[in-house]
């Protein structure tokens, strides 16, 4: 199964930057891993899996800007799964966030 | 850098625009140095001068205790003496314990001394409401229109921030550069390369032929925001950032209402003895009676209850309102 890592809700906030992926694709992350660092305007947001998953997919790299809400990656519970062609329909992956 | 952005520029936020266009210029003149509260190693409240310190150190980025006369002071004592401060107040509302300085010795200088004596500083201060109450939200930049000697301006997007803090430090004389709370979370396109912007230009933000809308900082958005609603009804609002308070570019004020006809000012601050009395009134004096309005907020201390804010203060539907009502009259 499919999940996208959104940008999470942010107050005052309508788009960040995307700071730092830790992981290339590929990457197998277990819950509580860090899987991407995105900048605000004043505060680094630490996004955390909150279930396991393989990233299959960067949609947004270090140094683009996305929309609050709207899909930085994919990560799949397996890593043969093959990738869906849009990503509207994917749930959102469980995530752990804190803003520093 | 996500491919959207206008050839030639570079999307950052609001505060790195400042950042940017501090870190240029205090390469370019060492003359130029930074005090305020928490601008040193913290990199400034809104983190709007991140780097300064790291780059020029203690002796041109320094911090200051919570002293505003003493800040503004200092900033005009310095001047005089040839360096190019920047003071930073955090909250435009404790400009005035500076006021003193700034405008009886700062703005009069050059004409008390012959102009023997100049005073080039540039205060940066931010304005607006942000949930912080009575003396943390005030928009007093009207208070300072009518200074002899001073100029005053008020960005909306990171470009113009950019470009006219540029301006405001190569300036002779004190500059008051008014920033806003809600604009820090913002993120814009602003020139690769390194640029100013003229300090007494206005900018027309949106083409519109039945109503002028004037106005400046945050409240640019709101206008752009209220001129999309009024599309859908039929009415073509042309949106003026007037970018500069002192001096007004009051050719492109004048030039619009040509057009449209029909004026309405829009500002954070009180309408009493506001930025908008003093377009109207310009604009009157040019054109004779043109139908004109004014927004704001309403005459009472902005609260820090999440309800009584907003109620406060102007938004896109007081806008639409207004305008309806302007236009309203005139077609009667």
């Amino acid at each position: 199964m499919f999940y996208k890592i959104s940008v999470p809700p942010v107050a005052d906030v309508e788009e960040i930057r995307v700071l730092e992926w830790h992981g290339d694709v590929g990457h197998r992350f277990n819950a509580g891993d860090l899987v991407v660092e995105l900048e605000t305007h004043k505060a680094i947001i630490e996004v955390r899996a909150g279930q396991p998953g393989v990233l299959r997919k960067i949609l947004s790299d270090a140094g683009n800007w996305q929309q609050i809400g709207l899909p930085l990656g994919l990560m799949s519970d397996e890593e043969s799964e093959a990738l869906p062609d849009a990503a509207e329909s994917i749930v959102d992956l469980a995530v752990d966030f804190e803003i520093n | 850098m996500s491919g959207s952005e206008p050839l030639g520029t570079e999307k950052i936020y609001f505060r790195e625009a400042i950042a940017r266009a501090m870190r240029e210029a205090m390469r370019e003149d060492p003359r130029i140095f930074v005090m305020g509260q928490d601008v040193g190693a913290f990199g400034g409240s809104y983190r709007e001068f991140d780097g300064l310190f790291a780059e020029f150190g203690a002796a041109r980025v320094r911090d200051m205790p919570v002293a505003e006369a003493a800040m503004v002071g200092i900033g005009v004592g310095a001047a005089a003496a040839g360096y190019r401060p920047l003071v930073s107040i955090t909250y435009m509302d404790f400009m005035m314990l500076g006021f003193d300085p700034l405008i009886n010795y700062g703005a009069k200088l050059r004409y008390k001394t012959g102009g023997q004596l100049t005073a080039p500083v540039v205060v940066k201060t931010t304005a607006g409401a942000k949930g912080q109450g009575v003396a943390h939200s005030q928009c007093i930049e009207a208070w300072l229109m009518s200074v002899p000697g001073l100029r005053v301006v008020a960005p909306s997007t990171a470009a113009d921030a950019y470009g006219l803090l540029k301006a405001a430090l190569r300036e002779d004389g004190p500059v008051v550069f008014v920033d806003h709370k809600r604009l820090f979370p913002i993120a814009g396109a602003v020139p690769l390369a390194e640029t100013t912007l003229p300090i007494g230009r206005a900018a027309i933000c949106r083409s519109g032929t039945d109503l002028t809308i004037t106005t400046h900082s945050y409240m640019t958005r709101v206008a752009m925001e209220a001129a999309s609603l009024l599309q859908s009804e039929g009415l073509s609002v042309e949106v003026i950032d007037l970018r500069t308070l002192a001096p007004l570019d009051i050719e492109t004020i004048v030039s619009s209402v040509k057009t449209t006809g029909a004026l309405l000012t829009l500002e954070e601050g009180q309408v009493t003895c506001g930025v908008g009395v003093e377009v109207i009134a310009r604009v009157h004096e040019r054109l004779g009676l043109i139908p004109a309005a004014r927004v704001g907020a309403l005459p009472a201390p902005i609260s820090s209850n999440p309800v009584l804010e907003p109620a406060c203060l102007p938004d896109a539907s007081r806008v639409v309102v207004a305008a309806r009502n302007l236009l309203k009259n005139r077609i009667c």
